[in-house]
């Protein structure tokens, strides 16, 4: 009998190498191939199981959310500025990919507690929980990015051909919201404390961010430099700027913190499998 | 580690918390350490904590199966825990040979708006299959779960019988190499219980491996041939199952003998201070008190009454139960005795008597009360109060009781 032999020690994860836990993970992931197909078809479908207009409902809250910005729009309480498109679709745009953005980092951060419920009683590739969730959130952002580009069209918006490498600025996105996710994740497990403050951190972090407003329209210099240094302020501008105009307007920087944010993924997703095991005996 | 060996548990220990702010404080200052590729030191307790598990070493042979007995909190599902690879031990080293299928949780993942089909895929996938082995096992999940139209309803419509038998099916069927079973083999019907004991004993038979975690030692001499007791987290006997079990049954009774100096052991409430029943002695066929009868002999139990008022229409009822708290019987006065136009008052006794009790070796207690008019009107209540043993004989049975039986060909 040549059966597999699985050891189980104290501190097993930490021995194991720095960049071997990257390929044992990435392994994982494409071992739970139809783990995550099962699990995203019971979550992403089963949601509206039980209302009458069923996935209508993907539909329907973006048009709803949509009717907000044609009433802001029409009243013009949102000061049109030199934006290159009208600026209520300009903060839609911008607005969206922020919720990309939050999308990426809640899904990453309901990782331990998708599983909640069997976590506890079999034994399967954690990993399988981010992609299951990531994919359920991109799922939900594409209908409601399509609806968008659909009312931004209607009202003579025509985005960029850049558009077409909106997927491509949305990797960074991922890995700078999954990265805070996972931490959040395996953390919120031992002190939930932590979920509360970042969210009201993240509160503020939309306000540093030029959205609902223009960078170079900012007065005050402490918000200046905030924003400036803030690294959101790069990836949702650069990936709001190539729908809209095609270019980034700071590609070094951009790519700067896009860097940033794959190294930081790659980290707290070390950190999360060396600590998931610590923290799912004290998930009972 | 050996050719037959699939299980090797060496010197494992684990540690837990009872309160929840100590556990999350020891969590995050684990993980703080781990962030800096600090080794947390598992091996020393830190305030608060316990060992769930201490110093556990055995090892298990392809095809064999162990039971692991003991008392709750015993430390018997985190050893399932541990061995399934839930989460790591704090000391020693697990190896395990080959495919774990779990049936600690039946049913894991269910979801309860799809439908039984569509969670077999479901669950099927979390315990390991691929689609593909799903699908040729797929028709055999569902006989065996024998649960007919309701495979197509949500699962939510079930009753819970029903999935109990569907996420069985599913586990079993998951064709793991060892199988790790907690207190599962006890659900459903007695026909879908027979279903999966002889479901398991083909597995056995197959050469798989079985560790079952039960509180039936009945179940546990049927279906292991090793047993692990274990008390406080560390191993207190083990050896082949009929010794342990024995081991630990005798333990059971002695440990209520010693909890307090009295034959008292049980429950006793009064509902009434003036009409009690002082106690309960037992005699053997020569009338001469005992606590001691062997198998198939003359047994009489005297309740003892106080009544400082007199008792119209007294009933007064007599069970036996035996350690696993099984009741084994159960007697009414007003079976046999008509009382009704009867009054009892002062002290006095009233005799229970068995001409053959046919138990098998073993500890029992007794319950008695006293009643006025009907039996639901308590006086007095002695729940499993005064002791009794049936000597240990050779011979060997699985039932309750020991009832002579004669075979004839």
């Amino acid at each position: 009998m040549n059966k597999e032999v699985t050891v189980y020690e104290p501190n097993q994860r930490l021995k194991i190498g720095f960049f071997e836990t990257w390929v044992i993970m990435f392994k994982n992931i494409v071992k739970s191939k139809e783990l995550i197909i099962q699990l995203f078809k019971r979550d992403f479908f089963m949601s509206y199981k039980k209302s009458y207009l069923g996935l209508a409902w993907i539909l329907i809250s973006p048009l709803v959310g949509i009717v907000s910005w044609v009433f802001l729009n029409s009243a013009g309480i949102l000061q049109p500025g030199d934006t290159p498109i009208p600026f209520p679709a300009y903060v839609l745009l911008g607005s969206s990919i922020w919720g990309l953005f939050m999308g990426f980092y809640g899904s990453a951060g309901g990782t331990l507690g998708a599983g909640a419920g069997f976590i506890n009683q079999v034994k399967y590739p954690h990993e399988a929980l981010l992609i299951k969730q990531t994919a359920q959130h991109i799922a939900n952002f594409l209908i409601t990015f399509a609806v968008n580009i659909i009312v931004l069209l209607l009202f003579g918006v025509t985005p960029s051909l850049g558009i077409l490498l909106f997927p491509l600025t949305a990797i960074p996105l991922f890995f700078l919201g999954a990265g805070l996710g996972l931490i959040v994740s395996v953390l919120s497990v031992v002190a939930s404390d932590l979920t509360n403050v970042i969210n009201i951190i993240m509160g503020f972090v939309f306000y540093a961010i030029p959205i609902v407003y223009q960078i170079d329209k900012i007065e005050n210099p402490l918000l200046q430099t905030v924003v400036q240094i803030n690294p959101l302020t790069y990836l949702v501008t650069g990936a709001r700027d190539i729908i809209v105009e095609g270019t980034i307007h700071y590609p070094e920087r951009y790519l700067l913190v896009a860097a940033i944010s794959f190294v930081f993924f790659m980290l707290s997703w070390r950190l999360f499998y060396v600590s998931e095991d610590k923290v799912i005996e004290r998930m009972i | 580690m050996d050719k037959d060996v699939v299980i090797k548990i060496d010197n494992v220990s684990k540690k837990f918390t009872r309160s929840i702010k100590r556990s999350m404080f020891y969590g995050s200052t684990d993980i703080f350490k781990s962030m800096f590729g600090i080794k947390p030191d598992t091996t020393k307790l830190r305030k608060g904590e316990f060992w769930s598990l201490n110093d556990v070493s055995f090892e298990l042979k392809q095809g064999e199966g162990l039971a692991i007995i003991g008392h709750n909190g015993s430390g018997k599902s985190t050893l399932l825990r541990l061995i399934n690879g839930i989460f790591p031990p704090d000391e020693g080293s697990i190896r395990v040979k080959g495919k774990i299928g779990a049936l600690i949780a039946v049913g894991a993942g269910f979801h309860p708006h799809m439908t039984g089909r569509e969670n077999i895929y479901l669950s099927g996938t979390i315990l390991g299959m691929s689609r593909n082995e799903i699908k040729n096992i797929f028709d055999e999940i569902i006989d065996f779960a024998d649960i007919g139209d309701f495979i197509d309803a949500p699962v939510s419509t079930y009753s819970s019988g029903m999935s109990i038998r569907l996420g069985f099916s599913i586990a079993i069927h998951s064709r793991p190499d060892i199988l790790l079973a907690d207190e599962v083999l006890a659900v459903g019907d007695l026909a879908f219980a027979l279903k999966c004991h002889k479901k398991i004993s083909d597995f056995r038979k197959n050469g798989g491996t079985l560790i079952l975690v039960s509180h039936s030692m009945n179940q546990v001499r049927n279906a292991c041939e090793h047993a692990l007791w274990l008390d406080k987290g560390m191993i207190k006997e083990s050896g082949p199952v009929n010794e342990v079990c024995d081991k630990f049954e005798n333990f059971m009774f002695k440990k209520d003998s010693d909890d307090k100096s009295s034959s008292s052991v049980g429950t006793h409430i009064t509902n009434d201070s003036n009409t009690i029943i002082t106690r309960v002695e037992f005699f053997n066929d020569k009338d001469e008190q005992t606590t001691a009868f062997d198998s198939g002999s003359f047994f009489k139990a005297r309740i003892f009454y106080k009544c400082n008022r007199s008792v119209k229409s007294p009933i007064f009822t007599f069970g036996i139960a035996n350690v696993e708290n099984v009741s084994v019987v159960a007697s009414y006065s007003n079976y046999t005795l008509d009382l009704s136009d009867t009054e009892i008052s002062g002290e006095g006794y009233i005799e229970v008597i068995i001409p053959n009790l046919y138990l098998r070796a073993g500890n029992y207690r007794c319950t008695t009360t006293l009643a006025e008019g009907d039996v639901e009107t308590v006086l007095d209540w002695h729940e499993k109060n005064f002791l009794f043993t049936i000597n240990a004989n050779k011979k060997l049975t699985h039932g309750i009781a020991q009832i002579p039986v004669e075979w004839k060909i």
